[in-house]
């Protein structure tokens, strides 16, 4: 009985330094969430007019967790019945001192990743000029052509994990949406 | 002297009213307290007749020949104690009688006078015993609890599987393990209780608050494990189960096994593994529902009559795959995914569980010692300390995915010191005091930001609680709790959402310093909580007995609810806790009306619930964002009411049987359980009326009819049909929300996300088959059961399945055990 009491005692003495040993006073670390995507760049560059670039952007400046809705920039118009190159870039802006670029990860892992554009203004096309590992579209690099003037939006959507190959369509590709911006686009 | 009185008062008016008549008969069931297990060869002695009488393998007695009066019965049983009633006879009468089926626990037997599911409370409650919990081997708790009217399940898929009691869940349900409060982080709606039901002799459910020794927040019930008795002998027993599915295509294998020392030594262990594969839905496979779960009890103690220690060591271990189409991006996708009716992902079956994924372990360690106090009770210390770690995994860009996206370590020391006065045959007083200290650590190199910060709470309370028998039939209970809380929390928030919430001003003390996007601070938060509950018990007549109960409980805001802030992939939602959150507090009316008559078994148990403050996700508009639009869910307090009804009802056909029995090898006629019909319904009314709208999650009307017929073609076979009637919940609040997005096209599209719709009423028909081999004192035994779920593999979605958006429920299950005792 001796022997029980004394195993008991040590026991509880035991849980008694466990309860110290939990309050530590330091703060926590901060986490910077290391998915974050801020901005959304999408340059478009006319292919006989150096000089003619457009540029669609859209700053979340306090990410996808804070409630400040994202700013949506471009300047101009695209014109009439051009060709332009298009590129994309995604960037984790939220340290102005620090940009990261997170199509590096996007093309690095092209298997997983595709970009997907949709417009309702008559006449632009998108072609997708890059392929993954699998020979399937990647989307980062395309060429936009444009027809006549019009107006309307533009949407860029970059899906995680999508089906490959796909119909091309959003409701075809399934997946999940990391990136879903959608931009006001004039052709004149 | 009260009680002497009536007794006079009655047996005049008994002798008014029927005339001396020496042909009553007096029958009744013995079974053990514990595990309502029917006692065989229990011996009913009766003084006046100098006759003894013994039980049947059904635990039942019959005493013939009886005349109008007082008759006192010495009752005995192998292993339990001798316990002496006092009946009064006037007509042909039904006493069940409950020994406590371990000789030392001498204070705790009880006798009861009818057949109530657990007469130790005045509030509704039901027992589950061994057996059932054995039919749910291969399955979780919540599946077991599912069998207990009022009961119901919040799930995600199969796997996670949370109780709903009178329509509430979560934090307001108290779940209690070896004494002593379970905390493994409840207060998500994707987090399922981590315990291996296989460890427990008997569950009890306690439809409300008055279990106040295990706390006073327990709104909406309080479910408690038991744990094996201990059993002073010389003995050694055990139990394994087998279980296979096809649904899932695996199974689980089960072993426990208990050692015991007259000296007062005993061991017990357990020990459980299972694996499950993908579960199929009856058109297509559910991808990425695969689990696999191991759990191992180890316990170890010495028991006397006057004090005793033990220590035990619980581990639970789990590993849960979720549907992989309900991993989402934004709300465009989840209109898509409700749109096409089918999950976006299905693949061949494997046993592989790939993100989004869950994996938890639990350890408990828990030290016990008791002594007991002559002409006082017996006084309790107990010490547990429990480690929950869960690490949740999403579905992110390359190798991130191998990283936990939450990894959250709970550490949690309680210290309970009890004490239960019972010398007294009428008054039953119980009183403790205890300490939770409590410390939330997520990890810090997750990569993504903490959706509950790090805490420190320490919670102390105290509650006194006490049970008078007046007499035979009236018994009272009453109760109070006090509890103080404090949580202090270190949490980094998006500045934009700080300030967006007003906290840059109302919570400016709390705020330290700033960095990047997010803003340090350090909230320091304190709740009084307060409790009572009482009761009355009352048996009208011998067929018939009622139940009243008033409890008032308050429940502190939790974690999740004071502090989160964060996506769910879920249903792509931002879920946003509040600091401003008051306590809920909850009042709370039940009754149980139960009669008891020939072959009828009739229980009615109506409530009503109030719940002012009662907190709530309440939906907040849409928030735009480079990843697309969120619906956002803020905490936010209204008053709601929930009530409703719970009712079973069963009917026996028996059949006589002559037997003979040793030693005298004299004929017995005994009364044997042949077919058994029985219904359980429940209904549960929850309606907000701060705002006149009904409450969201609120389990739909729901209907249980089974029919068992036993000894069917041979002695030991059982027949078991039962039938599940769900009707549609038509009672929801209207959370659909408009979003707009871009089509295939290029259009922007606007549409309502229907989130708040309820799927259609279902009906599932189940089949059960029990075949048992038992030896001449039911020991060893072996038996088989199978059992068919969803036998016309019927399709169906359930309201309370946060997947139902996604994919339909699981199809045809066919179900094989092997079931060992020894």
């Amino acid at each position: 009985m001796k022997k029980v009491l004394r195993t008991t005692t040590a026991l509880m003495m035991t849980a008694v330094l466990f309860v110290s040993c939990d309050n530590d006073d330091d703060n926590p670390d901060i986490i910077n969430p290391e998915e974050l995507i801020t901005t959304v760049e999408l340059t478009l560059t006319n292919d006989n007019d150096a000089t003619d670039i457009v540029v669609l952007e859209a700053f979340d400046e306090d990410g996808e967790e804070g409630p400040i809705a994202p700013v949506v920039r471009q300047n101009g118009a695209l014109t009439a019945n051009a060709t332009y190159s298009g590129m994309v870039r995604f960037l984790d802006a939220s340290d102005p001192a620090d940009v990261e670029d997170i199509t590096v990860e996007v093309r690095d892992e092209a298997d997983e990743h595709e970009v997907f554009y949709v417009t309702d203004v008559a006449g632009v096309a998108i072609a997708k000029n890059d392929v993954d590992g699998g020979g399937n579209p990647l989307g980062l690099d395309t060429t936009v052509t444009t027809g006549a003037a019009g107006s309307g939006n533009f949407t860029i959507v970059l899906r995680h994990e999508p089906t490959k190959p796909n119909d091309g369509t959003l409701t075809g590709a399934g997946g999940e949406s990391d990136i879903e911006v959608t931009f006001p686009l004039t052709v004149q | 002297m009260f009680k002497y009185l009536l007794v006079v008062i009655f047996m005049a008016t008994v002798a008014m009213c029927t005339a001396q008549d020496c042909k009553n008969t007096l029958k009744g069931k013995i079974t053990d307290f514990h595990n309502n297990k029917p006692l065989e060869l229990a011996q009913v002695y009766v003084e006046e007749q100098e006759r003894t009488y013994t039980s049947n393998s059904a635990g039942e007695y019959q005493v013939n020949d009886l005349c109008t009066g007082v008759y006192h019965l010495i009752i005995t049983h192998i292993d339990c104690d001798k316990k002496s009633i006092e009946v009064i006879v006037n007509q042909d009468k039904i006493l069940n009688i409950t020994l406590e089926h371990h000789i030392n626990e001498l204070d705790e037997v009880q006798v009861v006078a009818d057949v109530h599911d657990d007469h130790a409370t005045t509030q509704n409650a039901t027992r589950i015993d061994k057996e059932l919990i054995q039919k749910y081997s291969g399955a979780t708790l919540g599946d077991a609890l599912e069998t207990v009217p009022g009961v119901s399940s919040l799930k995600t898929g199969q796997g996670v599987v949370k109780p709903i009691v009178h329509g509430l869940y979560g934090s307001r349900i108290t779940i209690v393990n070896n004494g002593v409060r379970l905390q493994d982080q409840e207060w998500g709606t994707e987090h399922a209780p981590n315990i291996d039901p296989n460890t427990a002799s008997s569950i009890r459910v306690i439809k409300g608050s008055s279990a106040l020794r295990y706390g006073g927040d327990a709104v909406g019930g309080t479910i408690i494990i038991d744990q094996a008795r201990v059993i002073s002998k010389d003995t050694l027993m055990g139990n394994a189960i087998l279980t296979g599915q096809s649904n899932g295509r695996g199974g689980a294998i089960t072993a426990g096994i208990q050692r015991y020392k007259k000296s007062g030594w005993y061991q017990q262990a357990n020990i459980t593994f299972k694996r499950l594969g993908d579960f199929e839905a009856p058109d297509y496979i559910l991808s990425n529902t695969g689990s696999q779960t191991a759990a191992t009890r180890l316990a170890v103690g010495y028991k006397q009559f006057e004090y005793g220690l033990s220590a035990e060591y619980n581990f639970y271990d789990t590993e849960l795959g979720i549907l992989r189409a309900s991993h989402i991006g934004n709300t465009a996708d989840l209109v898509r995914s409700i749109n096409s009716g089918e999950p976006a992902i299905i693949n061949e079956f494997t046993y592989d569980i790939d993100e989004p994924k869950q994996e938890v372990i639990h350890h408990q360690v828990a030290l016990n010692a008791f002594k007991r106090f002559r002409n006082l009770g017996k006084f309790e210390f107990n010490y547990q300390y429990q480690l929950n770690n869960r690490k949740e995994f999403d579905v992110r860009r390359g190798a991130l995915s191998e990283r936990a996206a939450l990894d959250i370590d709970l550490k949690t020391h309680n210290f309970q010191g009890y004490l239960h006065i019972d010398a007294s045959d009428k008054w039953n007083h119980e009183l403790g005091l205890d300490a939770v200290l409590q410390t939330n650590s997520p990890d810090a190199t997750t990569g993504v930001r903490r959706l509950i910060p790090d805490y420190n709470s320490i919670k102390v309370g105290g509650f006194v609680g006490t049970q008078y028998q007046f007499t035979d039939r009236l018994m009272i209970e009453a109760g109070a709790r006090y509890d103080h809380y404090s949580i202090d929390a270190k949490k980094f928030y998006i500045t934009s959402r700080w300030e967006s919430l007003g906290y840059d001003v109302r919570f400016a003390q709390f705020e330290r310093f700033r960095e990047s996007i997010q803003v340090y601070t350090e909230p320091e938060l304190d709740f009084d909580l307060f409790a009572f509950s009482s009761g009355v018990q009352y048996s009208f007549r011998d067929h018939f007995d009622i139940t009243f109960n008033v409890s008032h409980s308050q429940r502190a805001p939790n974690p999740g609810e004071l502090f989160s802030e964060g996506l769910h992939h879920a249903l792509a939602t931002i879920e946003i806790g509040r600091l401003e959150l008051n306590k809920e507090v909850s009042n709370k009316i039940s009754a149980s009306f139960h009669a008891n008559y020939n072959n009828w078994d009739v229980e009615l148990a109506p409530y009503y619930n109030r719940i002012n403050d009662f907190i709530q996700l309440v939906p907040n508009g849409v928030q735009l964002t480079n990843r697309g639009a969120f619906a956002v869910y803020e905490y936010e307090q209204l008053d709601a009411v929930l009530a409703g009804v719970d009712i079973s009802a069963s009917y026996h056909i028996k059949r006589k049987e002559t037997i003979k029995r040793t030693p005298y090898n004299r004929t017995i006629n005994v009364t044997k359980n042949w077919i058994s019909l029985g219904a359980q319904f429940s209904y549960v009314y929850g309606e907000d009326v701060k705002n006149d709208k009904p409450l969201i999650d609120i389990p739909p009307a729901q209907l249980l009819t089974k029919i068992e017929i036993e000894n069917v073609f041979t002695e030991g076979l059982q027949v078991e049909i039962a039938n599940q009637q769900v009707w549609k919940q038509n009672r929801f609040p209207d959370n659909d929300y408009e979003i707009t997005y871009a089509a295939d096209n290029g259009n922007a599209v606007t549409e309502t996300v229907e989130i708040s719709e309820s799927p259609d009423a279902y009906n599932l028909w189940n089949l059960g088959l029990a075949y048992s081999i038992k030896s001449q004192n039911n020991k060893p035994n072996l038996s088989f059961r199978l059992q068919v779920n969803n036998v016309l593999s019927t399709k169906y979605r359930d309201y309370l399945n946060r997947q139902r958006f996604y994919a339909d429920e699981i199809g045809r299950n066919f179900i094989a055990q092997i079931l060992y005792n020894f």
